[in-house]
């Protein structure tokens, strides 16, 4: 049995000027100890996906499908349920480590909370555990530092912290909201790096919810891309990158800047990202589709498996999709 | 109802990336402003305000400094609003009648609040413009004299003022020109200081433009937004604060008055039962007030809708 | 901390000394004396009692003695109006009584405002929260000489009127606020454990009329400030790692919630130092905004000068205060 399992997840805001659909449909599983990539634009809607997921969307959003975890529906669970899963069964990461951490409490606090609460632990050893925990995450000095103030930390630091504080429990799953957008590319690879020794020491499975590619490759055994709320093709990393099966994914890797490859142009993909709360009855992606056809934006096209382990969204007969 | 900062902040994923383009600031300022039915409402009662500030003496009969013998001394008895006898607020102590004291008054007051807010626009406006501009030593020394004058408890120091130079309308616009610029000087240069790195005044900067020119041609106009929308809400803080004085016996003089004045009038004589004299002072200072503060609430949400 | 502080002074005690020296100015260059009445005094009786006040010296000797003795010895000098007493002794009587209402209607209009914000920025949009806006739009428009006219209307006149009896006590504080026993006139009088009473009629109308727009403000701020908090990411990290509701509120969004209203601690702190006066002259209550409409009316200036400054004065040490916990709640502020 897969440890998280989504089925049918749809997430919608209510605002003034109607409702906005973020998610539309979306199930996937992801296995213990698999590292899983969503891949899309920024408003594709896989944020939300694991907001919805972790019970954190904003106060006008609402989740409907199921989100099956260890056999438990997270969606019907009360707030005081939820909290026993959060962090000590699924942590999450978050896009800007700047903002993420409270800056008006010190580490050592904000760290040992977690285990307090939910591992019963006294302060002193809870701040003795999440040392030791800044100290697998390589924070220099981490016996001193763990009671510094978040200001005192660069932003890889603080990045580190946030994956330490999330790992404190040791969950079975973490889920990482484009961990290294905010970060200087140098300090990308670090963090990435830093979330493979995790995955190896200590079997977490991963979310890896990204827009960048090149994160992916290389580290995701698994790549689901996102595109308005749906998913446009799902498969194994290397062969979704090696083969694409949707003119979607098809641009997304044509956009990639490559070294190796001199002769390339830099494509990008023409139009703008689909207005949520008008999306089109059929793919959202047919507006800026080049090969798109005449029931294209009528018909929504089924997510269907193929190739054994792969599942793409698309009228197009893949021979056709080069 | 637009949506509040949460929503916005939620939706940056979910891409609400479909803007609407071609509007202008102001243009896109305006439908804003006048969807918001407080704000609309309130600026409707503020223009008949005003008018009847402007023409409501024309309304009655009496002159707001006659007095009326037959009601002198009578007033409980026979200086109810009426009708019949023209006095449509009543009189008060001194059988004056009270509807063209309230002209007045709201007059006054309204006065009072829109020089105090001026005197900020300009002195506020263009003292944080140049500190803001200037930076360095200049912006530390000019702002804190602002801070130092903050500090000072200038109501004392103003009713100091009025004892020593005598009480007049002119020291009261005085004093509260002397304070009502200071927070204008402080968000007036916050706002420069954003300001003055955008392209445009580099630009100028770089091309040999004289600095005065640069503060008035292309900051102060970039200000202007958020003047305005301080000044809408500066003028009741000056009414209430004009009112206070007044309130005191200090402001406006005999037989001048205003609405602080009245409601002075008023709350010494209720407890003869004569309520009217408190009662409509002190509804028009209400309207007033609470106009000002939802048209400047309306503005701000309009020309600024993230920040609240 | 302790250079922190002594930064704040150093800017604090040069505009204390600015206060004063303007002040002094001020009462300087008054077109006629004090003692310049409607009947004029013979030039010889003048000319002792300007002696007497030392007001025939030079402008420099009498502005250094007047600086120097205020700020050495706190002594502002003899009154003007009441030939027998000091300024010393007007602040004596009346402060006490400003500081006991001005204590009580700070700590409602903080206390009542801050929980009614965060009650409603926690249950944002519901009944609780449509009525704190509500009153504290509402109370925008009640500042304190509005509150009190409207206050003895409703609790004195009002209740008179339905009674025929007094709810409470009008025109000064006789006896006080701490008395030997309850009368049986008192309606609002506990007796206190270790003897005496504590009767509270006094303060219930100053406090109400004069906190009631502050009540109103540090609520608005407070709400805001709260809601802003409550959407930021480290609030939203506080949630993931599975805390309650309740230790989220507390633990990780009341500080910074409460820097905003901080700030607005110090204006608030001077405006109800000013509303004192309003209440001293409308409820009678003999503190020293009566002595200072008094004075403003008799051109007892040192009375005025004298008040002016200690006002001055108490203001800067409770912007210093604030100024500290501000730097005590922020970690990012370095001292």
């Amino acid at each position: 049995m897969s440890l998280l399992n989504i089925e049918d997840l749809r997430v919608s805001f209510t605002t003034a000027d109607g409702d906005v659909n973020a998610v539309n449909g979306v199930s996937f599983a992801i296995d213990a100890k698999e590292t899983l990539a969503i891949v899309g634009e920024s408003g594709s809607g896989k944020s939300q996906t694991a907001f919805a997921a972790m019970g954190l969307l904003a106060k006008n959003g609402r989740a409907t499908g199921k989100v099956m975890f260890d056999g438990t529906d997270l969606l019907t669970l009360s707030e005081r349920q939820l909290n026993k899963v959060r962090s000590k069964q699924v942590s999450m990461i978050f896009q800007d480590p700047m903002t993420s951490l409270n800056p008006y409490i010190r580490i050592s606090e904000q760290m040992a909370e977690v285990l307090m609460l939910h591992k019963g632990m006294s302060k002193s050893d809870a701040i003795a555990d999440s040392a030791r925990m800044l100290d697998a995450v390589r924070i220099p000095d981490a016996r001193n530092r763990v009671r510094s103030f978040p200001h005192e930390f660069s932003g890889g630091m603080r990045q580190r912290i946030m994956i330490a504080m999330a790992l404190l429990c040791q969950p079975k799953l973490l889920i990482a909201d484009e961990p290294t957008t905010a970060l200087d590319v140098t300090v990308q690879a670090q963090i990435m790096q830093l979330l493979g020794e995790i995955r190896d020491e200590f079997g977490t499975a991963i979310v890896l919810i990204t827009h960048d590619l090149g994160v992916v490759a290389g580290f995701c055994d698994r790549t689901l891309v996102l595109y308005g709320g749906q998913i446009m093709e799902d498969g194994p990393t290397d062969t979704l990158f090696a083969d694409p099966s949707h003119p979607y994914t098809h641009g997304l890797l044509r956009a990639v800047p490559r070294l190796d490859r001199a002769d390339s142009e830099l494509a990008t993909i023409a139009g703008e990202p689909p207005d949520m709360s008008r999306l089109p009855k059929g793919c959202p992606f047919t507006p800026r589709c080049a090969m798109r056809r005449d029931n294209c934006a009528a018909d929504r096209p089924p997510l269907v498996d193929f190739a054994g382990d792969r599942r793409r969204s698309c009228h197009i007969p893949i021979k056709e999709v080069v | 109802m637009y949506p509040n900062p949460s929503t916005v902040e939620a939706l940056e994923d979910a891409a609400l990336l479909a803007e609407v383009q071609g509007r202008s600031l102001w243009a896109d300022a305006r439908t804003r402003f006048f969807r918001n039915k407080a704000a609309v409402v309130s600026l409707v009662v503020l223009a008949l305000i005003a008018l009847f500030a402007l023409f409501g003496q024309f309304l009655t009969q009496y002159e707001r400094d006659t007095v009326d013998f037959a009601l002198m001394g009578a007033n409980a008895h026979k200086g109810a609003p009426s009708f019949e006898t023209g006095h449509y607020f009543g009189t008060d102590n001194s059988g004056r009648d009270l509807f063209a004291r309230v002209v007045q008054g709201t007059g006054i007051s309204l006065m009072v609040g829109i020089v105090g807010a001026m005197v900020a626009v300009i002195v506020g406006t263009l003292y944080g413009a140049v500190a803001g501009y200037f930076g360095g030593r200049i912006d530390n020394i000019m702002m804190r004299i602002v801070d130092v004058l903050m500090s000072i408890p200038f109501m004392f120091v103003l009713i100091l003022m009025l004892v020593i130079f005598g009480r007049s309308i002119f020291m009261l616009f005085l004093g509260i020109g002397l304070i009502s610029w200071l927070d204008m000087a402080r968000i007036a240069r916050g706002q420069t200081l954003t300001i003055k790195n955008k392209e445009f005044v580099e630009v100028a900067h770089a091309t040999g433009v004289h600095p005065m020119k640069i503060i008035l041609r292309h900051i102060v106009p970039n200000l202007l937004g958020i003047v305005i929308v301080y000044a809408t809400l500066l003028v009741p803080s000056m009414i209430i604060f004009e009112s206070f004085i007044s309130f005191l016996g200090l402001g406006v003089q005999e037989p001048n008055t205003s609405l602080g004045a009245l409601i002075s009038e008023g709350a010494g004589s209720m407890q003869y039962g004569t309520l009217w004299q408190l009662i409509f002072p002190l509804i028009f200072f209400v309207l007033t007030i609470f106009s000002f503060f939802f048209v400047g609430d309306g503005l701000r949400d309009a020309l600024d809708p993230k920040d609240r | 901390m302790l250079s922190f502080i002594a930064r704040r002074l150093s800017v604090a005690i040069p505009t204390l000394l600015i206060l004063v020296v303007l002040s002094f100015v001020l009462m300087y260059s008054a077109p006629g004396g004090p003692f310049n009445s409607e009947r004029p005094l013979p030039p010889q009786v003048l000319a002792n009692i300007e002696a007497k006040y030392g007001l025939d010296q030079p402008f420099w000797k009498q502005i250094v003695n007047y600086v120097w003795s205020v700020t050495t010895q706190f002594d502002f000098g003899p009154s003007f109006q009441y030939k027998d007493r000091t300024v010393n002794d007007v602040i004596a009587q009346g402060f006490p009584v400003t500081l006991t209402y001005g204590f009580w209607s700070f700590v409602v209009a903080v206390v009542v405002g801050v929980s009614l914000g965060i009650a409603a920025a926690i249950k944002q949009n519901s009944w609780l929260d449509y009525l704190a806006v509500g009153i504290s739009v509402g109370a925008q428009v009640l500042p304190n000489f509005v509150m009190a006219p409207l206050l003895t209307l409703g609790l004195t006149l009002g209740w008179f009127w339905m009674t025929g009896a007094a709810l409470l006590p009008g025109g000064g504080w006789e006896g006080g606020v701490i008395v030997a026993a309850c009368a049986e006139k008192d309606n609002f009088c506990f007796g206190l454990p270790w003897g005496g009473a504590w009767r509270f009629d006094y303060l219930i109308m100053p406090v109400i009329a004069l906190s009631t727009s502050y009540m109103a403000s540090i609520a608005r701020i407070t709400r805001s400030s709260m809601l802003e908090v409550l959407n930021t990411n480290f609030i939203r990290t506080a949630k993931a790692k599975g805390l309650p509701m309740g230790r989220v509120i507390r633990k990780h969004a009341l500080k910074p919630t409460m820097l905003p209203v901080l700030s607005y601690l110090g204006p608030a702190f001077v405006g109800m130092i000013t509303g004192s006066v309003i209440i001293d002259v409308f409820f009678s209550t003999g503190g020293i905004g009566q002595f200072f409409v008094n004075s403003a009316f008799n051109r007892d200036y040192s009375v005025i000068m004298g008040i002016t400054i200690l006002v001055g004065a108490l203001t800067m040490f409770f912007n210093l205060v604030v100024d500290i916990l501000y730097a005590w709640i922020d970690p990012k502020i370095r001292y």
